[in-house]
């Protein structure tokens, strides 16, 4: 159920709805009915229109109520495609938001962008710090989702959302792949997707690790060098891919590390393959760090952090240079992180006058 | 029934209204419990023993 309050001026109303908590802490766009409504034509759906529950409020999100949330975020209409994409992707079973929202980990909803989407409902950034300031659409769609999860899905720190500290993408977090530059197919057409499909992939994330790499000009050494690094910023010791194992995460390489797989002749499975062969600790290695979680009577045996390669989701973004990006994750809930990527509706999208 | 730590107890209030279960019996632990060794939780255990069979027949 939505609630119409009434306020002499905009600025009151942005402090009432601080006061409620339905902020994320920063100034949101007062989500009048006409701007709701405006963002409801343009994704050419019915307002009224259930999407499903979100947790751990259980409220129920339909159309109006993520236009809500894109308004207040601060979202043109353009976007609104993707971010529904989005929202439907939490909502998903498979996604545990319930969970997700509830646990101590500081998780967030690591949202990839993947075909034409980018450009027509964007543009969605895919380059030279994408998920950092300045790129309006990635800042106001992943904005758009996490106030859904507070306004729809009740999270409220240290009462619902029990993150012990959180991380800065749980404002928002969202990314583009870069695939007129990559190297490597698009990341959604090795999901089962088409190329000329549009598809946002969702995952809950921690923050993301750089991971530095400088080549040799060996390009077998370079690769091994490349692997190695991302392995050990992926399931490093203290992660939750290497204690608790069994989750997925996010690789982003960047244009120059993923010259050198791909020159080295490795395609994205051979990646991923290669990656899940190193994302491995000795158990005795682990009782020293996690004792309570690492059990086996053979110190020596190998436990690996990843069930299975596909597990470890590897495309291209960012600029050029040393550094790549990994995203490890929480690997908890009854799927195990599991990432849910939904295709686009923006052959629905409606263009606004004006917009 | 439900155990729930002290400092979860806000929410564990907020989930049981929210899936309609606002009475649902809890019992409050200290916190934490996790982590902190098996000696800690036996003694936990025989602490709250009493309160979880009564919160189970219904008696809280």
């Amino acid at each position: 159920m939505t609630e119409l309050f009434n306020a002499e001026s905009e600025e009151i109303a942005l402090e009432h709805l601080h006061a409620l908590g339905c902020t994320d802490g920063l100034p949101v766009v007062i989500p009048t009915p006409d701007r709701v409504e405006r963002m409801v034509l343009a994704s050419g759906l019915d307002g009224d229109l259930v999407l499903g529950e979100m947790g751990p409020g259980g409220g129920v999100a339909s159309v109006r109520q993520i236009a809500i949330a894109a308004v207040m975020a601060g979202c043109l209409p353009d976007y609104m495609p993707v971010v529904l994409a989005a929202a439907k992707a939490v909502i998903d079973p498979r996604f545990d938001l319930t969970e997700m929202q509830s646990t101590t980990h500081c998780t967030a909803p690591l949202i990839l962008v993947n075909g034409p989407a980018r450009h027509s409902c964007g543009p969605i950034a895919s380059g030279f710090g994408a998920l950092g300031p300045g790129h309006r659409a990635n800042a106001s769609i992943g904005r758009a989702l996490r106030l859904a999860m507070i306004n729809i899905g009740g999270a409220r720190p240290g009462t619902s959302d029990m993150a012990l500290l959180g991380h800065p993408g749980k404002f928002t977090y969202c990314l583009a792949e870069n695939e007129e530059d990559s190297p490597l197919p698009p990341l959604h057409t090795s999901l089962g997707f088409d190329a000329e499909n549009s598809v946002v992939t969702v995952i809950g994330a921690e923050a993301p690790h750089s991971v530095i790499f400088s080549g040799t000009g060996d390009p077998k050494q370079d690769a091994d060098g490349v692997l190695h690094a991302l392995a050990a910023g992926l399931c490093g010791l203290a992660s939750n891919n290497a204690i608790l194992t069994g989750g997925s995460a996010v690789v982003v390489l960047n244009p120059d590390h993923a010259g050198i797989l791909t020159g080295a002749g490795l395609d994205r499975a051979d990646i991923q393959r290669e990656l899940h062969a190193r994302c491995v600790h000795p158990i005795g290695t682990l009782k020293r760090v996690a004792p309570t979680f690492a059990r086996g009577d053979d110190d020596s045996k190998l436990r690996h952090g990843f069930k299975d390669p596909a597990d470890i989701l590897v495309l291209m973004a960012g600029g050029s240079g040393l550094y790549s990006m990994v995203m490890p994750s929480w690997c908890a809930g009854p799927h195990r992180n599991s990432a849910v990527s939904v295709q686009v509706e923006s052959d629905l999208y409606c263009e606004l006058p004006g917009a | 029934m439900a155990l729930v730590t002290e400092k979860f107890w806000p929410q564990g209030d907020f989930v049981a209204k929210s899936v309609g279960m606002p009475d649902v019996p809890r019992v409050r632990l200290p916190h934490p419990v996790a982590g902190t060794g098996s000696a800690s939780l036996q003694a936990i255990a025989e602490a709250h023993a009493e309160a979880i069979i009564d919160a189970l027949e219904g008696q809280t």
